[in-house]
């Protein structure tokens, strides 16, 4: 094991600690010293510095302070080994490198995949296997890792260092809080997130059970906000189809007050078949010639959609809904209508 | 008005002079108009108006209350014709919807003319918010709004009510759609809330109580009954002073989130209290709410505790502590003895309405002890009391000469019964359900004297023949409700009789294999004013009979032909031509073909609310038949049953 760029521990008290730390860990590391060279004897050539990852190797600096609430798991700083990826291999979305012809993977079990078009070797069911957690179960040395961002408290040369545990870890802290934010909610359109994951987990959140009140205010609960209205005069619960209208004075009536306003433009353009004068053709005419036919097939065409449901027809424009008609009557419709 | 018009109504007299008019002319406008205010009968008052063209203008000028039934009209009739108009109903209009309601009320939105204080829009299903928020808009004095059995509405239908801040009175029954944002919104918009009923709208909850409670200190009048809430809402409610009458009834199935305490903490302190509908509430009645119910002495009028485990104790309890008692609701209450109740009614002898349904330990002591102390009794529940027999009955006919109502469904009654009860003049309603010893005798006792019968209940009282209707139908004129299902003796003379009935309006004539069209056409021909129909199971009415009412009966609202022999051609005649018809149930009509349905179908999508067909029917039927019937707003239930006759 050689120490690359270790920093030489200064107090003396604590070389022996380190002492006591590294003796008794003493076999498990060279165990890991064997199954790390492999390692790296598999993957070179593939440009990526895993060298780095192995070898760099720092002993623990024992000045840390800070170790209050460290990972959690009160590890004093002699116990675990630390590594610190670079940044260029945290965001590497592969990993896993093909010794052979150097194509990355992602998982560790599709270039196990790709390996066997190299060869019969690899076709074998011990190349193939998964490579067994014994090994890692057994080794009783705890990993940790730094974040290579110089500041971040992340960082090994922080005062008040606190590990990573694993390096999936590593990756989610470094984008999330060294990268910018390029995934967008599709909802919201505000939040922003690095971490993919992050995203999916907010947008299924996002936009749900948003309380709201006429003032504007938000909750997360409906009693909260029902709490909030009952405190203030004037104010309502908002609708969540009714955007929430600044209502000062009046007693949450200004929205309702708008809407009869805009009613009565709207009324013309819904109301192709019925309306408000008697001069468009297709309404009184068309009511009364079908009390006396029997089965007047004027029935089909003065319909009286009420608004509710005349939003589905609407939507998707009147022509649609005069497909339902044979097509004579829609031009004796079209006739009248031009009377 | 032409002059020729004038002179024909003066009968000869001068040209313009009014002063030397005679007859009607001779009162003004406005005297006219109290003269029509008199006449209660809506039938007497377009007589009056057809008559005279003074009346018409009279009428025209002071005319408050309007029962809209066609809505083509509506527009002239609201904004020119009646400007003095305050009471609008609109439940019984036929294919009402939200851009009629907006038409009809467009030009005097801004102008404010209406003066429309009560409006009526129960079942009108096709209306929605766009339609109330016209309504509001033009209607600023309005103050009372019944949209019950609205089952589309919504939040939305109840933010757009909520403009109205003058609302005092508000039915929102049975609008499943409302929650506690819509109850909230309600709540806000209208602080003087008086009265207001909720039931059935099972989306509300102990937090749009809780708000309710805050907003509207005026409430005096709250139906919560089939709420999911529980003792908080209790607690909530108890903050409002002026809360007179309470109605918490609940589902059979038993609420448990109401403890006695909490109805106690409701009672507690009250001076005003005055009715309580509890029903099936408890599981039984703590002290606590006994001790409190002695506050309320003076002032409750009804109880209502349907459900609960009584004892002699409580009754009499009650009895001691609430002596202003007018109305107790006992139904279905077990272990509730002649001993109970003599010990209630002996101290409450105000007692109008006795409600003591299912309650079979009953026997005629009870009944002596209601005839002896309640000699005001006005309504008696009786069904499944089947201890019950003439002895009882001649008791209450003899000392309760005031008695209007009385179920004695599957009680022990026989013609003797009724001859005692004949003698009660003031009966209106007459229940007399799996009586089977009744027979035409009975009747015709029951037609001498009680000339005031509104409703006649003889289900499977198949004794019943054709002379009893004759005698029904001789004496008893202003009946409205008959029910006449498995008397299957009846045939179609007996219809011709019940043809006399101009003012019948609900007939039921489930499974009377012997009547055919010949008996409906006189039906049709005869009771004007019949709106709803149910001739389930009568497997002899044909086309014949189809027709008739399709010419005759024209205010059918209601109709059920399942199982009847009619064929298609009749159906959509049927369909075509009852403006009216909302709601039709036609199982298993095996005479009609697949293109039979669909075109009668089509001739009335645009009236039809409900519907009731065969399941089979559902994969027939064209999609886009049954699209356009939903998007007008019907409900179809489809059935599955088998084709069996039955005789009874």
């Amino acid at each position: 094991m050689v120490d690359n760029g270790s920093q030489p521990s200064c107090h003396a008290g604590d070389i022996a600690q380190q002492q006591q730390a590294v003796n008794t860990d003493l076999t498990c590391l060279i165990v890991q010293l064997i199954s790390t060279a492999e390692l790296t004897d598999g993957t070179v050539g593939g440009g990526i510095e895993i060298d780095n990852v192995v070898e760099e190797q720092d002993t623990k600096d024992v000045d840390e302070g800070g170790d209050a609430g460290m990972d959690g798991e009160n590890l004093p700083p002699g116990s675990y080994e630390l590594l610190q990826l670079e940044k260029d291999e945290i965001l590497a979305p592969h990993t896993h490198f093909c010794a052979i012809c150097g194509k990355g993977f992602k998982r560790d079990a599709n270039l196990r995949m790709h390996m066997r078009g190299h060869g019969d070797e690899y076709k074998s069911p011990a190349a193939l296997a998964k490579p067994p957690r014994d090994a890692s179960v057994e080794n009783a040395v705890v990993k940790r890792y730094s974040c290579p961002f110089v500041g971040c408290k992340r960082n090994k040369l922080h005062k008040n260092f606190q590990p990573l545990k694993t390096i999936l870890c590593v990756k989610n802290h470094y984008k999330r809080s060294h990268c910018e934010k390029s995934h967008t909610c599709s909802r919201c359109h505000t939040k922003k997130f690095s971490v993919l994951a992050d995203l999916k987990t907010h947008e299924k959140h996002c936009g749900r059970d948003k309380w709201l009140c006429s003032c504007g205010t938000s909750f997360s609960r409906k009693d909260k906000l029902f709490a909030h209205v009952a405190l203030f005069q004037g104010h309502t619960p908002a609708l969540p189809s009714e955007e929430p209208k600044a209502s000062s004075d009046q007693a949450g009536l200004v929205g309702s007050q708008q809407e009869p306003a805009k009613l009565a433009s709207s009324i013309d353009s819904f109301m192709w078949g019925n309306s408000l004068s008697n001069d468009s053709a297709l309404d009184v005419k068309g009511l009364e010639s079908c009390s006396d036919d029997f089965l007047s097939t004027a029935n089909y065409g003065s319909f009286n959609f009420s608004f509710g449901r005349l939003d589905e027809f609407i939507g998707s424009s009147s022509e649609s809904s005069f497909a339902m008609l044979p097509p004579d009557h829609f031009q004796s419709a079209q006739k009248r209508g031009g009377n | 008005m032409s002059r020729e018009g004038r002179r024909l109504d003066h009968g000869g007299g001068g040209g313009d002079d009014v002063a030397g008019g005679v007859g009607v002319l001779v009162l003004s406008l406005d005297l006219l108009g109290q003269v029509l205010d008199r006449l209660r009968d809506p039938r007497d008052r377009k007589a009056c108006r057809l008559v005279s063209r003074a009346f018409e203008r009279a009428e025209a000028a002071h005319r408050r209350a309007l029962r809209a039934l066609r809505r083509e009209p509506l527009p002239r009739l609201l904004l020119r014709a009646f400007p003095a108009l305050e009471r609008l109903d609109l439940s019984a209009c036929a294919s009402l919807d939200d851009a009629c309601l907006a038409a009809a009320v467009a030009g005097a939105a801004g102008a404010g003319d209406l003066r429309i204080r009560r409006v009526c829009l129960a079942r009108a299903s096709g209306v929605g918010w766009r339609g109330l928020e016209a309504l509001v808009a033009a209607c600023p004095r309005l103050e009372a709004v019944d949209l019950s059995h609205c089952v589309g509405a919504g939040d939305r239908e109840a933010a757009a009510l909520a403009a109205a801040a003058g609302l005092r009175e508000l039915k929102l029954e049975k609008c499943l759609g409302v929650t506690d944002m819509g109850l909230a919104k309600v709540v806000v918009g209208c602080p003087r809330l008086e009265k207001l009923s909720v039931k059935w709208c099972r989306e509300i909850s102990d937090i749009g109580i809780d708000l309710l409670a805050k907003k509207c200190p005026e409430l005096r009048s709250l139906d919560i009954s089939y709420l999911q809430v529980g003792n908080e809402s209790l607690r909530s409610i108890s903050s409002l002073e002026k809360l007179e009458e309470l109605a918490m009834s609940v589902d059979v199935s038993r609420c448990d989130h109401v403890t006695s305490q909490g109805l106690a903490s409701l009672v507690d302190g009250r001076n005003f209290f005055q009715k309580l509908y509890a029903a099936d509430c408890l599981h039984e009645i703590g002290q606590c709410f006994l001790s409190k119910l002695a506050t309320l002495k003076g002032t409750l009028t009804a109880l209502k505790l349907d459900g609960l485990e009584v004892s002699d104790s409580l009754l009499s309890a009650i009895g001691e502590d609430c002596v202003n008692l007018v109305e107790i609701g006992l139904s279905k209450c077990s272990c509730v003895t002649d001993e109970g109740i003599s010990s209630l009614v002996a101290r409450c002898s105000h007692l109008k309405k006795i409600d003591l349904t299912c309650c079979n330990l009953i026997t005629n002591s009870a009944l002596d002890s209601i005839a002896e102390n309640c000699r005001m009794v006005e309504c008696l529940r009786l069904e499944s009391c089947s201890l019950i027999n003439e002895k009882g009955l001649e008791r209450i006919a003899t000392r309760c000469p005031n008695l209007k109502e009385i179920d004695l469904t599957d009680c022990g009654v026989n013609d003797a019964a009724l001859q005692h009860l004949a003698k009660c003049s003031e009966l209106l309603i007459l229940k007399l359900g799996l009586c089977s010893n009744i027979s035409d005798k009975g009747l015709t006792f029951i037609s001498l004297n009680c000339t005031k019968l509104v409703e006649l209940d003889l289900y499977r009282c198949n004794s019943i023949t054709d002379d009893g209707l004759a005698a029904l139908a001789s004496g008893c004129k202003r009946i409205k409700q008959l029910n006449l299902c498995y008397c299957n003796k009846i045939t179609d003379s007996g219809l011709g009789h019940l043809a006399l009935l101009e003012e019948l309006t609900n007939l039921e004539l489930r499974c009377l294999v012997r009547i055919t069209g010949i008996g409906i056409s006189s039906i049709a021909t005869g009771c004007k004013s019949l709106i709803e129909l149910d001739l389930k199971r009568c497997y002899s009415v044909d086309d014949a009979g189809l027709w008739a009412l399709a010419r005759y009966a024209l205010n059918l609202r209601q109709l059920t032909i399942s199982y009847c022999q009619v064929t298609g051609l009749g159906l959509c005649h049927l369909l075509s031509s009852l403006k009216c018809l909302q709601d039709i149930k036609m199982v298993h009509l095996s005479w009609v073909s697949i293109e039979g349905f669909e075109m009668a179908l089509r001739a009335a999508c645009g009236r039809l609310k409900k519907l009731k067909m065969l399941s089979g029917l559902k994969t027939v039927l064209s999609p886009d038949l049954l699209q356009l019937l939903q998007a007008y707003g019907c409900r179809i239930r489809w059935v599955n049953k088998p084709l069996v006759y039955k005789d009874g």
